[in-house]
């Protein structure tokens, strides 16, 4: 067979299934969202922007977009910093570095529903082990994910336990892949510690961070399993996130109509914010080849 | 001298901080409802139990267990052999213009996509092809969510091998297919096995289309196990740690095994460990 033919017939089965998940969902969301669907009938009819309309003036909505961009934000931002200050320390030199590292590394590894209910079994309230520990310390036990203001906090915790892993893991490469020569540079220049830290490692370590924040904010922006889980969304809506109100819309209330006009949302504003990251790297040339 | 010390203990804190929570996960599937409720709080059972396990079996883990085994394996068989035939096009040949470019990011873009805009969709397509809550229909969802990891993964694999090979292979009377077969795949099956592991994984974890596209024991997978022991009345935790605990030690097994590549596999091949 000859290679013009060989390229496209290699490629075809991988687009095929591609198609069936983005296109074919994109078109559908985009004819769903012009619709509503009489549930007990099935009927459906055509209502143009209704579905927008609808969002721009429900406050569950924006109570959901809030609760996730404070997710997104806060859990991201800790899980930055402190997977930082783990890979600057896993970078020294020193015995059992290697252990840590790998230990370390547990809480990502384990399936994201696993590390819901063991923190919901350590927030038990009053059998649980959290709270026993702050009353130890003298401080009185919590609510934790069960409290309408301590439950957002609660899950947020939960995601910076299993996923500064992975930042630590991928800054690390990106430390690791630093060559010597800038910093004995720097040695001659007699550059502090902080000096060397500014000067040198941030700006060479500043592809691994864009893609690990990246790649952190679009898992945090879809939110899903561990607020089903350990909250579904409660109490009084504290903990609800996007993609949990487009859950309970489209398969509780069966209104697809407006749950797929709110996943198209989701969907823009991840676009959205993942490019602004992607055209950083393209101009860092990290996705050039 | 002082910071050897400092550092020492930190590492020392952050790591019972990272162990302690699976370790309480694993002694809260082995405790009876005495010693989960019991003050204070034990890491090692007083009355240590396998009965959370027994009333696990009697309720048909065994069925969860086999559905997640069967859509694993078939996931990623289908998606190692679709994307690694994608990965050596789209490696090796040029389309015109600049359709490489389009056709990559295009696949990276996909995941941008968030499950929930899919899932609808996909559910509604389920419905109308028969398929839902069969493990057929869960293993197509998973495979056209792994096959962008895939081609992405292996492509960077592929690259590294320089094509001299395959073309000396060539003009000594290779097939393209054959030159690939026997001269480059055999020098990426490490990279290959640790693609294939990593689709084992994630669609042994998933949860949002396994929650929606199964509903029974029929094709239910054990994350969906592990969630059902939240009932509307009250949990079994006891029942919910043995269940969590099954989930997770087949994963950790399989991420370990496959440390040296964990760098390139959550980065989307973005970072080259």
């Amino acid at each position: 067979m000859s290679d013009s033919r060989l390229k496209y017939l290699l490629l075809a089965p991988a687009i095929i299934l591609l198609l069936v998940l983005t296109v074919y969902p994109l078109v559908f969301a985009v004819a769903a969202s012009l619709q509503t669907v009489n549930v007990r009938t099935g009927a459906q009819r055509f209502v143009g922007l209704a579905n927008f309309a609808r969002i721009a003036s429900d406050p569950l909505f924006w109570n959901a977009a809030r609760n996730t961009a404070i997710y997104t934000g806060i859990a991201v931002t800790v899980e930055l910093v402190l997977g930082l200050a783990m890979a600057l320390i896993l970078t020294e030199k020193f015995r059992s570095r290697n252990l840590f590292r790998t230990i370390f590394l547990t809480p990502m590894m384990l399936p994201p529903i696993v590390a819901a209910i063991i923190f919901k079994i350590i927030y038990m309230q009053q059998y649980g082990v959290a709270n026993w520990f702050l009353g130890l310390l003298g401080i009185k036990g919590m609510l934790w994910e069960a409290g309408p203001r301590t439950a957002l906090f609660s899950l947020v915790l939960v995601d910076i336990w299993e996923w500064t892993p992975f930042m630590f893991l991928i800054l690390l490469a990106g430390l690791q892949a630093i060559p010597t020569d800038p910093y004995e540079a720097a040695k001659v220049d007699g550059a502090t510690w902080f000096q060397e830290l500014r000067h040198v490692t941030f700006p060479l370590l500043t592809p691994a961070v864009l893609i690990a924040v990246l790649l952190r904010l679009m898992d945090t922006l879809r939110i899903f399993d561990q607020v089903f889980v350990m909250t579904g969304g409660g109490p009084a809506n504290s903990t609800e996130t996007l993609s949990l109100y487009v859950y309970q819309t489209g398969f509780r209330f069966f209104d697809v109509g407006y749950a797929t006009a709110m996943s198209f949302i989701l969907l823009v504003a991840t676009t959205v914010i993942s490019n602004i990251f992607i055209s950083r790297l393209r101009a860092e040339e990290v996705f050039s080849q | 001298m002082i910071w050897r010390i400092l550092r020492a203990v930190l590492l020392l804190f952050v790591a019972v901080i990272v162990i302690f929570p699976v370790a309480w996960l694993v002694s809260t599937s082995f405790k009876t409802d005495v010693d989960i409720f019991g003050i204070p709080p034990m890491l090692f059972p007083q009355h240590p139990t396998g009965s959370r396990y027994a009333q696990l079996w009697t309720y048909g883990l065994l069925a969860y267990l086999v559905n997640s085994v069967i859509v694993a394996i078939s996931t990623a068989v289908i998606t190692i052999v679709v994307g690694t035939l994608a990965a050596f096009s789209l490696a090796r040949f040029r389309l015109p213009g600049k359709w490489n470019a389009r056709v990559s990011f295009w696949i990276l873009s996909t995941r941008m996509f968030p499950p929930i805009i899919t899932v609808i969709p996909l559910f509604q397509l389920m419905r109308f092809l028969g398929l839902v809550d069969t493990r057929l229909g869960l293993v197509i969802a998973y495979a056209a969510f792994n096959v962008p990891f895939v081609v992405w993964m292996m492509r960077g694999f592929i690259v590294e091998i320089p094509r001299d090979l395959e073309e000396v292979a060539m003009v000594d009377g290779c097939s393209r297919m054959r030159a690939f077969r026997s001269i480059s795949l055999p020098l990426v099956v490490p990279g290959l096995a640790a693609t294939a592991i990593f689709t084992v994984i994630m669609s042994w974890q998933e949860f949002l289309f396994a929650l929606v596209l199964t509903q029974t024991p029929a094709s239910s997978t054990l994350p969906i196990l592990v969630s059902s022991q939240i009932t509307q009345y009250q949990i079994l935790w006891g029942q919910m740690g043995a269940a969590g605990t099954i989930t997770m030690v087949p994963v950790l097994v399989f991420a370990f095994s496959v440390q040296r590549y964990l760098v390139r596999g959550m980065s989307f091949g973005a970072v080259k460990g």
